[in-house]
């Protein structure tokens, strides 16, 4: 069913593309790669030096409970927050050295990103809103909303063009934002929480949905969930407590046993 | 209904720095429309004060015995107009005007204040100074007129005037010196009247919204508040005290900054001076009308905006495609504008005005329909995404558009028409003509000026509720890389794109029609006024929205947007 997206294939133009600094790839075949990242707020340690990596097209979960520094991992893994030490590396380059504008280029470019809900500008049409990132990345109008168009068939979105994010179900909203998430063809598609304002059936759909979109489109996953069901869909689980991470375990794999 | 206030005060202390921003937000926009009101309002008052104080200059034939004769001159000394009252007593029991004592008898004077310390134009009045035209029979603080005495013998109580009505009154027999309202304060009360609404009109509407954003805002607090189990009734209670106490607040802050402002607005010059402070006190009993009367207003408008949330307790707004804007308003308005001519010159005043503000009414229905076309055809052509952003929150929400660009689309084309006009005549009649010219254009330049004030204020409100409105997303379009400057500058757009095309277009077509009148020698000082007005309010209409952008900044790095 994903069909019709590898028949667009549109990488973004180089030209927004973010230089980013060369660096030995030292870690194997990992796409993304944190290092000892630590963070603080104040007296409360959210990460104590945490090692993850995540390789081409996998699907990592990170799970938790609240306030086990899950959220403050995939911040500084998508640079939207620096660590206080430790480095993030983006396909063997350093990128959390980068500046904010550095950052926030890299998050339009390389990244995608899903969240709970709210994410969708609520005046635009569905295929303007998945449009946006590519019209920022100075894509001509009709060329984007063109493109932003092939990824509604294939989501099962098709004749929703025109709606806007009101008229959209829970679970019709977060697949606009997949495909906004994947427009771009980033690297690494993030998620936080992404069937957190969804039923469970409309949520099992949507990390189908977002899993295989993913993958289909070679780039890695990475969610934040408290939700043993929604860390199934994916290939690895990383249990954060206290700031660290417990050793890797399949996900699938114990699910399966239940 | 003690413990319903007490909640609702404790809510609001405990709104955090946002919420408290919000109420800000509303206090300040309730306190910069309550000082307008009080300055529509104080301008109908001050101009009936003057039409009030110069009556005793109108005479009216005696219908009984007559007991004076008088008769009104008035002259000019360089480019200053000096009024002179011609009077010869006939019998007993005759009282001076009010504020003038006493009568003079023959070869007597009573002099103005500004006339009796100018001794160039004392001089036209030789004789015996027997006293002085108080405040109570003075048009304007600097007014110079003299009340000359006569006896009923001499050449102008017996002459006819045949010269311009504005120039002089025939002498004629009274009863008393009460006089009536001459045509031409009517005139300018009508205008006053006038200007009144066209100040009044745009911050109703804006105010109600100021209102209703407040309410707005506390949506997803009020749909808690259902959840946990408050009846309709309490919820309804608790929004309306929170919206009259914020607005009450406003109110007095309002008030207070019309009484900062008096000073200043004293001293604008209409019919050839400036004002008593008296005359921009619009009374006790005005003042505590607008008092009372903008809290219960903001009332209202609220209890209309909570409708939604009060019907379900998930009623937290969701935004749906709007019906698009009918084509009948148009046809409404060219309805109510057809009217208008259609009265013919015969309708009484009051007539005009009513039906001069149902075309504005029908105006302000038109203007959203406009708005809305604007942001689909700059949606339609956009190709940056600010554009885009921009052009649909046109289309989605024209009415706040518009509110903020009413005023100065209503005004412009009078103060583009006017601004051009030169008022410089060399003598007598022309020289009134000028002077009602020059009125004309520092009414409509003050209340383009009001109407800019009322744009500049709006826009700040309307960027900032829209920033809190949509915190959530901008945060998380920010985590997700987009740069915030796209998202200011759709913010700038949505307001200075229909600025430009409805007020600046009212503007230039005023000046358009005013340029064929005008080609021989346009009024320099009236453009530079004009441009000066215009330049202001853009750059006041940008500023403000500047101001808002650290608000976006603070909701857009807020670390955390999901409550986790």
């Amino acid at each position: 069913m994903l069909d019709a997206m590898s028949t667009t294939p549109t990488p973004p133009p180089t030209s927004v593309m973010p230089a980013l600094p060369a660096m030995p790839h030292t870690s194997g075949h990992a796409v993304l790669e944190g290092r000892a990242l630590r963070k603080s707020f104040g007296p409360t340690v959210a990460l104590a030096g945490v090692d993850i990596a995540i390789g081409r097209g996998e699907a990592v979960a990170i799970m938790g409970p609240s306030g086990s520094g899950k959220s403050t991992l995939l911040h500084c893994l998508a640079g939207i927050t620096r660590p206080d030490s430790g480095e993030v590396h983006l396909l063997g380059g350093r990128i959390d050295t980068l500046g904010e504008r550095g950052r926030s280029a890299l998050r339009r470019t390389r990244f995608g990103f899903v969240f709970q809900f709210g994410q969708l500008l609520p005046e635009l049409p569905a295929d303007e809103n998945v449009a946006l990132p590519l019209m920022l990345g100075d894509v001509s109008r009709t060329r984007a909303v063109q493109q932003a168009r092939s990824w509604f068939g294939p989501l099962g979105l098709a004749g929703l063009e025109g709606r806007r994010p009101g008229e959209l179900s829970g679970g019709q909203a977060q697949r606009v934002a997949i495909a906004r998430a994947l427009v771009t063809r980033p690297a690494v598609v993030f998620a936080d929480e992404p069937t957190g304002a969804l039923d469970q059936a409309t949520g099992h759909d949507t990390m189908r949905l977002l899993v295989e979109a993913t993958k289909h489109n070679d780039a890695c996953l990475v969610v934040v969930t408290h939700d043993p069901g929604v860390a199934a869909w994916c290939d690895r689980v990383a249990e954060v407590r206290d700031g660290a991470i417990l050793p890797f375990r399949p996900a699938r794999g114990e699910v399966r046993d239940r | 209904m003690t413990r319903l206030l007490d909640l609702t005060w404790r809510l609001i202390r405990g709104g955090g720095s946002r919420g408290l921003l919000g109420s800000s937000l509303t206090v300040v926009a309730v306190a910069v429309s309550t000082a307008l009101l009080l300055f529509a309002v104080a301008v109908n008052v001050a101009f009936a004060g003057r039409a009030e104080r110069a009556a005793w200059r109108n005479p009216v034939t005696a219908t009984g015995t007559p007991r004076a004769l008088e008769a009104v001159r008035v002259e000019f000394a360089g480019d200053r107009v000096i009024t002179v009252v011609h009077v010869a007593v006939l019998g007993l029991g005759v009282r001076p005007p009010r504020g003038v004592s006493p009568l003079p008898g023959p070869g007597e004077f009573v002099l103005s204040p500004a006339l009796a310390r100018d001794p160039s134009a004392a001089r036209r009045f030789p004789g015996k100074v027997v006293g002085t035209v108080g405040d109570d029979a003075l048009v304007h603080p600097g007014e110079l007129v003299a009340v000359a005495g006569h006896a009923p013998g001499d050449a102008v109580m017996t002459a006819t005037w045949r010269g311009d009505h504005r120039l002089g009154v025939s002498a004629t027999k009274v009863s008393g010196f009460a006089g009536a309202q001459d045509n031409m304060a009517v005139g300018y009360r009508v205008l006053a009247a006038l200007a009144g609404v066209l100040m009044i009109v745009p911050l109703l509407v804006f105010g109600g919204a100021a209102a209703r954003l407040t309410v707005a805002r506390r949506d997803q607090r009020l749909a808690a508040l259902r959840l946990a189990g408050a009846t309709p009734g309490q919820v309804v209670a608790m929004t309306v005290a929170e919206a009259v106490m914020t607005a009450l607040a406003g109110a007095v802050l309002g008030l207070v900054l019309y009484a900062a402002a008096a000073p200043s607005l004293q001293r604008i010059e209409i019919t050839g001076g400036t004002w008593f402070a008296s005359d921009l006190w619009p009374g006790i009993l005005p003042v505590a009308a607008v008092l009372a009367g903008v809290p219960l207003l903001v009332g209202l408008s609220g209890i209309a905006g909570l409708r939604r949330v009060v019907v379900s307790p998930l009623g937290v707004a969701r935004r749906a495609t709007p019906p698009a804007m009918r084509f009948v308003r148009v046809v409404v308005l060219m309805g109510a504008l057809a009217l208008v001519p259609a009265l013919g010159a015969g309708a009484r005043p009051t007539t005009i005005l009513v039906v001069l503000t149902l075309a504005f009414l029908a105006l302000n229905f038109a203007g959203a329909w406009v708005v809305g076309l604007i942001g689909r055809i700059s949606a339609a052509g956009a190709r940056t995404p600010a554009r885009l952003l921009a052009g649909r929150r046109l289309a989605d929400d024209p009415k706040s558009a518009w509110r903020t660009v009413s005023g100065v689309a209503l005004t412009g084309f009078v103060a583009g028409f006017t601004g051009i006009l030169t008022p410089s005549a060399e003598a007598g009649s022309d020289r009134m003509t000028a002077l009602l010219l020059h009125d004309v254009r520092v009414g409509t330049l003050v209340v383009l000026a009001v109407s800019f004030l009322i744009a500049i204020v709006s826009a700040g409100v309307t960027a900032a509720s829209s920033v809190l409105d949509r915190r959530q997303t901008y945060a998380l379009l920010r985590l997700a890389g987009t740069p915030l400057e796209v998202l200011d500058r759709a913010r700038r757009m949505e307001t200075l794109v229909p600025l430009t095309i409805m007020g600046g277009g009212s503007i230039l077509t005023g000046v358009l029609c005013a340029a064929p009148f005008a080609s021989l020698s346009p009024s320099r000082d009236g453009v530079l006024t004009l441009l000066c007005c215009v330049v202001l309010g853009f750059g006041g209409v940008v500023a403000a929205g500047a101001l808002t952008r650290p608000l976006l900044r603070a909701v857009a790095t807020d670390p955390a947007p999901r409550p986790d």
